[in-house]
Order: C-alpha cells, then structure tokens, then sequence
C-alpha cells in the first residue's frame, strides 16, 4: 500500500482529500444559499439604511462563489469567517449571554454567527493552512 | 549551471503595493476599529466591528503572503464597491443620507478608488477565473 495513494477520506500526494473539497464546497454552497436572502436587501432597503453591514454581507456572497470553484484559494475566506465569527462571540456574544443583558437580536446572533466559529474550525484544512499559510516561506522582499 | 529562474507572476513593486494596503488595512483600519472590541454600549449588537477588526487581524497575513491572501483584498474591494453602488451613491444623489454617511462615504469611496489599482488583475484573471477549478473526483 502507498502512502501517497489518494482516497475519497486521505490526501494522499494531493493537498487535501477529496472528502475535505467536498465539504469545503458545502459550505461555500451553505454560504451563497444562506446569504442571498442579504443580496436581496442590497436593492430593496430603507432609503436611510446605513448599509456597512449589508455590503460586507454581500462581498462573502460573492466571495463564496469564488470558493464554490476554488475552495482551496479561497481558504483565506474562511479563515476570516472563523475569526471574525470568534471575535464577535468573544467580544459581543458571551458576555452579553452571561450578563444577561444583550442586544435585542442577540438569541438570534448567537445562533447565525456565534455557532459559525465551531463549523469552520471543523471544515478549514488546517494541515493545508499550516503548509501554506504558516511554514511557506513568505513572498519575496526583494 | 543552475536552470534560469521561472518567471515571477507579480513584480516587486506590485508585491509592495499589496503590501502596503495590507499594512493600512491591518494597522491603519486596524487602529480605528479594534478598541471598539472593548469599549461599547453593554447592548452593542458588533456585527460590523467584529467584521472589520476580523479583516484587519488577517491582513497581518497579507504582509507575509500577498498573493495567498489576495481574496481578502477582493473582500475588501467587493464590499466596498458594492456600498457605494447600492447606498453611497444613491443616497449622495438623492441628499438624502443617514447620520454615519458623512464618515462612511469618505473612508469607503478611498477604498473603491484605490482597490482596483491596487489589485493585479492579470493574475486574477489567471488564477480565479481562468484556473480550472479545484477536482470533483
């Protein structure tokens, strides 16, 4: 048996396994079905909405296509999915669970974004993040 | 005799345009929203500051990895110039505008301004779009 064959489940010579392009793809897939509700509003909105958090709504649209097609490029995507998510629940989220006193959209919140952090950290490759974004040698300075 | 280097895929100076809207984004952004992470109303709901200040953390990435982190400057572009075309604009036409606009406009419209000069199309064009995409089977 090699160990560099590849499977469905192992990796093999490739970056990842088929398994983990599958459910990276889901997720892509989880995103542009979940955030098109957020597409809508970009052109039927509140005149004197303010609009920041609708935009950068759309921009992850957007972006999950991207990954729907390249989801091993678009990683990065991810890892700011995870982070911004985790620094939402660490910052906003649990402390106003604990003090009891949040926003009126909290429960809601704390379901659609404060779960999220959970999700990505299962479907990001990390052996692939720690080869490409942690040990590879940083672009050229010069 | 070594073989003659592969041709690089972005020059340096386009390395050091990333770079630097990395660092302004990272530190720059970075300075203005972060603190309110820690300082806000008890209610806050923080979509907005913990989107942000999450571009700004992984942007520092950017600074090592230009062209790996290049679809978060297409984030970066993307919201920004989707803002302008579905809020800014129109409601810098219509005079009609919310109490943010003022500070949101001028900080957000710099973005839709510079981001496509800044981002290297050719290898975008080469690498997103032309690219086949990652394997089925």
């Amino acid at each position: 048996m090699s160990a560099a064959a590849p499977s469905f489940w192992r990796r093999g010579s490739e970056e990842v396994s088929l398994a983990r392009l599958h459910l990276m793809r889901a997720t892509a897939l989880l995103g542009v079905w979940g955030l098109f509700a957020t597409m809508q509003a970009l052109f039927v909105h509140d005149p004197l909405d303010r609009g920041v958090h609708k935009a950068l709504i759309g921009g992850l649209w957007l972006m999950a296509v991207l990954a729907f097609r390249y989801p091993l490029k678009m990683v990065p995507i991810l890892l700011f999915e995870m982070t911004w998510k985790l620094v939402w629940l660490l910052a906003f989220g649990l402390p106003q669970y604990w003090s009891g006193a949040g926003s009126p959209r909290l429960g809601e919140d704390l379901w659609s974004i404060g779960v999220f952090p959970f999700v990505c950290a299962i479907v990001i490759p990390w052996g692939y993040v720690w080869r490409h974004y942690l040990r590879a040698p940083g672009e050229r300075w010069r | 005799m070594t073989a003659p280097a592969a041709p690089e895929e972005l020059s340096l100076l386009r390395l050091y345009v990333m770079r630097a809207v990395y660092f302004l984004i990272a530190f720059g952004e970075g300075s203005q929203v972060v603190p309110a992470l820690f300082v806000h109303e008890p209610t806050a709901r923080g979509v907005i500051p913990a989107l942000l200040s999450g571009l700004c953390l992984l942007c520092v990435l950017g600074l090592r990895y230009p062209k790996a982190m290049l679809p978060l400057l297409l984030f970066e572009m993307a919201w920004k110039t989707i803002w302008f075309f579905a809020f800014g604009l129109p409601q810098y036409l219509s005079g009609e505008v919310p109490p943010t606009f003022a500070e949101d406009f001028k900080a957000i419209t710099v973005g839709v301004v510079i981001m496509p000069l800044v981002v290297p199309w050719g290898y975008v064009w080469r690498h997103y779009v032309k690219a086949a995409g990652d394997r089925w089977r």
